[in-house]
C-alpha cells in the first residue's frame, strides 16, 4: 500500500546513505590533505564538496516535497523529520573539511610538528569511527547504547584541549606561531565533527524511541531529556 | 499591573486541560455491542474526557460508529443491538433502569454524516427541538443564539423563515449543528460531519468545533485521518479483530493524546493505519 510513498521514503534513505559515505571519504581525505601538506589534494577536496552538497540539495527539496504530498506521520515522520536534521549535520561536517584543506593550504611552508600532527590525525581518525557509528545506528534502526557514542567522543575534547597546550609550547617564533593557529583551527573543526556525529546519533534515538534525549549537553553537565 | 493579572487569569482559563485535571464525562468498561448476536465491538475501556474533542479513527467496519452510537443510546432503535458492560455518564450507568433514553439524546446531542436538516425554515429548524421540550420562553433569543454558536447567524438573519433546504450543504450542517446546541446538551457526536462537504465548509466545520469545545464535550469519528490530527485533543484508535471462524468485530487498540497517537503511537497496528500501510 503507497507503493510511490514508501519508494520516495526510502529513496530519501538512500540518498542521506550515499551522503553519509561521501562525507567518510571527505574526512579521510581532509587527513590526507592534512598528513601530506598537499596542496593539490586540497584543492581537489575543496571540489569534492560539490558532491556532498548536491545529495544534501536533493534530500533538502526531496522533504518539503513529500510533507506536502504525502503527510508523513507516525514513524515515517519521524523518519523524515531524522533525515532532515541528519542532512543538515552531514553537510557541515563536509563544510568542516573544506575548512581544515584551506587552513592547510594557508599553512604550506610553515614549519610543522610531528607530535601535533599525529594528534590531530588520531582526533580525525576517532571522528570517522563515531560518525559511522551514527550513521549505523541510523540505518540499522538499531539503538540500545548512546554511552558509546559519548566515550568516543571525550577523547576527542580532551585531544582538542591538550592540543592548544602543545601548540603554545611551540614557542614565539612567528611561521611557527602561524601555524600553530592555523592548526588550532583544525582541531577545532574535528572537535565539531564529533559533535555533529553525537547529533546524528540523538536523532538514531529519536527515530527509535520516539522522544528526543541529548547525549551531552555543552551548558549542563548532566544531559537532560527535552521538554 | 491590575491589566496584566487580569490578562494572565484569561490566559488561564484558556489553556486546555492537562492529564491531570481531566473529567471524565464517560466511562467505558468492557463494552460490548452485537447486532442479531454477531459482535460488532467488544471489550472497549475508555474514558471520554469533558470538553475535550475525542477522535474515533479506524478501518471500515471497526465499529467507531456503533461505539459513537452507543453514547446516547442511538442503537437502542436496532432491535437486534444488544449491549452488554458497563458504560457510565457522569457516572450514572446509561444504560441503567429507569434512564431516559430521550432526556440522554437531550444531554448528548448527534450531528451525522449527511446534513439533513427538517423540510421547514431555518427558523423552525433550530426552534424545533426547544419546543418539544416546552421551551417556549425568548425562543427567539435562543434561536439567535443557537445560530450565533453554530456560527451561522450572519449568514441567515434576514432569511430565518426561509427553507432550511436553499442553504448549501455546509450551512445546512451547520445549521444540524445549531439544532444539535440549542437544547443545551452537554456532549455533541459528530458522525463523519464533513464527509459530505467540500474543503472550506469542512474548515468552518473544524474552526467550529474548536469554538464549541470551550462549552461542550464532542466526539468526532472520522475517515479522515488527518481530521483527527488538526481537531481532536484525544485520538481513539479502533482495529478489527477476525476470528478463526472469520467473524470480525472491532477492539479499540490504543487510545491516547493525538500528538502521540501520530507521532509516536505504542501500538504496532495504530503505526501500521495512520501512515497507510495497511488497514
Amino acid at each position: 500500500m503507497r507503493e510511490l510513498y514508501s519508494t520516495e521514503l526510502e529513496e530519501l534513505e538512500r540518498l542521506l546513505r550515499e551522503e553519509g559515505e561521501l562525507v567518510d571519504r571527505a574526512i579521510r581525505g581532509a587527513l590526507n590533505v592534512l598528513a601530506r601538506d598537499d596542496v593539490d589534494l586540497a584543492d581537489e577536496l575543496i571540489a569534492f564538496d560539490d558532491e556532498v552538497d548536491r545529495r544534501y540539495l536533493s534530500i533538502e527539496q526531496g522533504i518539503p516535497s513529500l510533507l506536502a504530498r504525502q503527510t508523513p506521520v507516525a514513524g515515517d515522520l519521524r523518519l523524515v523529520l531524522a533525515i532532515l536534521y541528519v542532512n543538515l549535520h552531514l553537510e557541515r561536517v563536509a563544510d568542516y573539511c573544506v575548512t581544515v584543506a584551506k587552513l592547510t593550504k594557508l599553512a604550506h611552508g610553515l614549519p610543522r610538528d610531528a607530535g601535533v600532527l599525529d594528534a590531530l590525525e588520531e582526533m580525525g581518525e576517532r571522528c570517522r569511527e563515531m560518525l559511522s557509528t551514527g550513521l549505523e545506528y541510523f540505518s540499522a534502526r538499531d539503538f540500545t547504547d548512546p554511552q558509546a557514542l559519548i566515550d568516543m567522543d571525550r577523547p576527542i575534547d580532551r585531544a582538542n584541549r591538550k592540543l592548544i597546550d602543545r601548540l603554545i609550547a611551540l614557542g614565539p617564533d612567528e611561521p611557527r606561531r602561524e601555524w600553530a593557529m592555523r592548526m588550532m583551527l583544525v582541531s577545532r573543526c574535528l572537535e565539531r565533527i564529533g559533535d555533529h556525529a553525537v547529533d546524528i546519533g540523538e536523532q538514531a534515538a529519536y527515530l527509535v524511541r520516539g522522544e528526543f534525549e541529548e547525549f551531552t549537553d555543552a551548558s549542563h553537565k548532566t544531559p537532560r531529556p527535552a521538554p | 499591573m491590575e491589566a496584566i493579572k487580569t490578562k494572565i487569569e484569561v490566559s488561564n482559563k484558556e489553556r486546555p486541560p492537562t492529564a491531570t485535571d481531566r473529567v471524565a464525562v464517560f466511562e467505558a468498561r468492557d463494552l460490548a455491542v452485537s447486532y442479531a448476536g454477531q459482535p460488532a465491538i467488544a471489550g472497549v475501556n475508555i474514558d471520554i474526557y469533558q470538553r475535550l474533542i475525542t477522535a474515533i479513527i479506524g478501518p471500515s467496519g471497526c465499529g467507531k460508529s456503533t461505539f459513537l452510537r452507543t453514547l446516547n443510546r442511538m442503537n437502542d432503535l436496532v432491535p437486534s443491538a444488544a449491549l452488554s458492560g458497563e458504560l457510565r455518564y457522569r457516572g450514572i450507568e446509561l444504560y441503567g433502569p429507569g434512564v431516559d433514553a430521550v432526556e440522554v439524546r437531550r444531554r448528548v446531542g448527534m450531528v451525522f454524516q449527511r446534513p439533513n436538516p427538517f423540510h421547514s425554515s431555518i427558523y423552525d429548524n433550530v426552534a424545533y427541538g426547544m419546543r418539544i421540550l416546552g421551551l417556549k420562553k425568548d425562543l427567539d433569543q435562543r434561536v439567535e443564539k443557537a445560530l450565533r454558536s453554530a456560527a451561522l447567524w450572519d449568514e441567515v438573519k434576514d432569511r430565518l423563515k426561509d427553507s432550511a433546504l436553499g442553504l448549501s450543504g455546509g450551512q445546512q450542517q451547520r445549521l444540524c449543528i445549531a439544532r444539535a446546541i440549542a437544547v443545551e446538551p452537554e456532549v455533541i457526536l459528530f458522525d463523519e460531519p464533513a464527509s459530505a462537504l467540500d474543503p472550506i465548509a469542512t474548515s468552518a466545520i473544524e474552526d467550529l468545533m474548536h469554538e464549541l469545545k470551550r462549552d461542550y464535550t464532542l466526539v468526532i469519528v472520522t475517515h479522515n485521518m488527518q481530521q483527527a490530527a488538526r481537531v481532536a485533543d484525544m485520538t481513539a484508535f479502533f482495529g478489527l479483530e477476525v476470528e478463526p471462524d472469520g467473524s470480525r468485530y472491532g477492539v479499540l487498540v490504543e487510545y491516547d493524546e493525538t500528538t502521540k497517537i501520530f507521532t509516536n503511537p505504542s501500538d504496532p497496528r495504530t503505526e501500521g493505519y495512520v501512515t497507510g500501510r495497511f488497514g
